[in-house]
């Protein structure tokens, strides 16, 4: 996929990008936010240590089309499913949910499980990322 | 204080479709011009000047009335790729819990003016929500946009100290542009000169000495200090009762909704004159104006699908 496909596909789309957890810090997930907000989408950044309740809220004021976690904490087996569940309940069980962070490849299938699109680790390159999100949203 | 509760994910949803609509699809009709609406009020204001800041503990103090608040935070969007990180929010952490405020932020997209996309219909829709009172964090430009002055009734414009933006002050007529304004960050060096700087160029505005007129207050903020705020606060209080013995609230809004009609043709005028050949300018101007307002009519009916 070239970067003008990616480009058009998430133009205009509005994308959270959340922190649910006590990680410390964010570089990571600001850098996510900058590369799709380079292919043209609308980035919404929550900022660190956020509750699934307010992440839940803030999608769904946001009326945002895709949400990004970004997870380094080792809790991803609790913060995840809670968020989802919290989608689920506002009414947003349709949109997509990308996991990135430190995520062992172990815990990958249970995250799929409770219904997250792609999960991105910390080599992944940042194209990919990127073109894994706009398949998503065609 | 609103009765039935905020439908927030309704709220979500409808702007979102209303951020990329093509206003000519737009169907809603005069009937919302007698209805009451939110007090409207935009901060307005230079790149970092502490708008959100400011925003958040704003609201946060004038939501202990329990009136349903809302905030529409817009952000530069790239002129390039149309992308934008919208991160006012993060300023406002502590107004996240309260089931009474709404925040949405927002894309400037094409507008060029401080302002958002189709941010009129964003408007009405949050009077359909019931809202009591709607702020507006405008793009940090030097200057009060005239869509922003249209669109609100106060509008408060954030200054900071040494920021050398007095020239641009001066030049904008900025006395007459806002409502009120506020030197901000007033823990900082240098912000009680800005005061004064203020109010000596705000002396020889004109409109200080007509006695019917509002005089735009200058006052002092930080966000080390809720006093302040407090103060913001029941000048803006001050402002809505004066602009409503001005005016009545269905002339206001026939007057957005001029303005509305304005921007609306402007844009398609523009879109259809941007479309020209080369060869088009060698009629006589005339020629190429009624042209143009041609193409605007079939325009409209191909739009429309009227064939009438
Ligand atoms: N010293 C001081 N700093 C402040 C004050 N208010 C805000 N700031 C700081 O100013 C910076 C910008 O604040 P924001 O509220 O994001 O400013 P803004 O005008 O909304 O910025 P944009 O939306 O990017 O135009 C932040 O680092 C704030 O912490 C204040 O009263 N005093
Ligand atoms: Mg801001």
């Amino acid at each position: 996929m070239n970067m003008n496909t990616s480009e058009n596909v998430l133009k205009g789309t509005r994308i959270l990008v959340g922190k649910p957890g006590l990680d410390g810090h964010d570089i990571g997930a600001k850098i996510i936010a900058l590369a799709l907000r380079n292919a043209g989408a609308e980035v919404i950044y929550t900022g660190l240590r956020r509750s699934p309740e307010q992440i839940a809220r803030v999608a769904v004021d946001e009326g945002v089309n895709a949400i990004g976690l970004s997870i380094l904490s080792g809790s991803h087996k609790e913060l995840v499913p809670d968020v989802m569940e919290r989608l689920r309940a506002a009414g947003l069980g349709g949109v997509a949910v990308f996991v990135g962070g430190t995520i062992p490849l172990e815990d990958q299938p249970y995250l799929k499980e409770v219904g997250v699109t792609d999960i991105f680790t910390a080599d992944m390159p940042l194209a990919d990322v990127v073109s894994s999100i706009a398949r998503t949203l065609a | 204080m609103s009765l039935e509760p905020l439908n927030r994910y309704a709220l979500g949803q409808k702007l979102t479709q209303l951020a990329s609509a093509d206003p000519l699809t737009f169907v809603q009709d005069g009937a919302g011009l007698d209805h009451s609406g939110a007090r409207r009020v935009a901060l307005t204001g230079a790149p970092g000047a502490g708008k959100s800041s400011l925003l958040a503990q704003l609201v946060g103090l004038r939501s202990q009335t329990g009136n349903r608040l809302g905030i529409l935070a817009i952000d530069p969007s790239s002129p390039k790729n149309g992308g934008a990180i919208l991160g006012d929010r993060i300023r406002m952490d502590d107004l996240e819990e309260n089931d009474n405020i709404y925040i949405r932020s927002l894309g400037s997209r094409t507008a060029g003016d401080g302002l958002a996309d189709n941010l009129y219909e964003m408007m009405n829709t949050m009077d359909e929500h019931h809202f009591d009172e709607v702020f507006v964090e405008t793009v940090g430009v030097g200057q009060v946009g005239y869509g922003a002055r249209e669109l609100v009734d106060t509008v408060v414009l954030v200054v900071i100290p040494e920021s050398g933006d007095m020239v641009q002050a001066m030049k904008s007529g900025i006395s007459e542009m806002a409502d009120i304004i506020v030197v901000n960050k007033a823990d900082l060096p240098g912000a009680r000169k800005m005061l004064n700087d203020i109010n000596h160029i705000a002396s020889v505005n004109p409109s200080c000495s007509d006695d019917n007129s509002w005089v735009t207050p200058v006052m002092l903020v930080s966000n080390k200090s809720p006093d302040y705020v407090a103060e913001l606060s029941r000048n803006i209080d001050a402002h809505q009762a004066f602009i409503a013995g001005q005016q009545t609230g269905r002339a206001r809004k026939v007057a957005r909704a001029r303005y509305r009609l304005q921007q609306v043709v402007d844009q398609q005028l523009a879109k259809l004159i941007s479309q020209t050949s080369d060869e088009f300018f060698a009629a006589p101007l005339n020629r190429q104006v009624s042209t143009i307002l041609a193409q605007l009519h079939d325009f409209q009916t191909i739009q429309t699908g009227d064939t009438s």
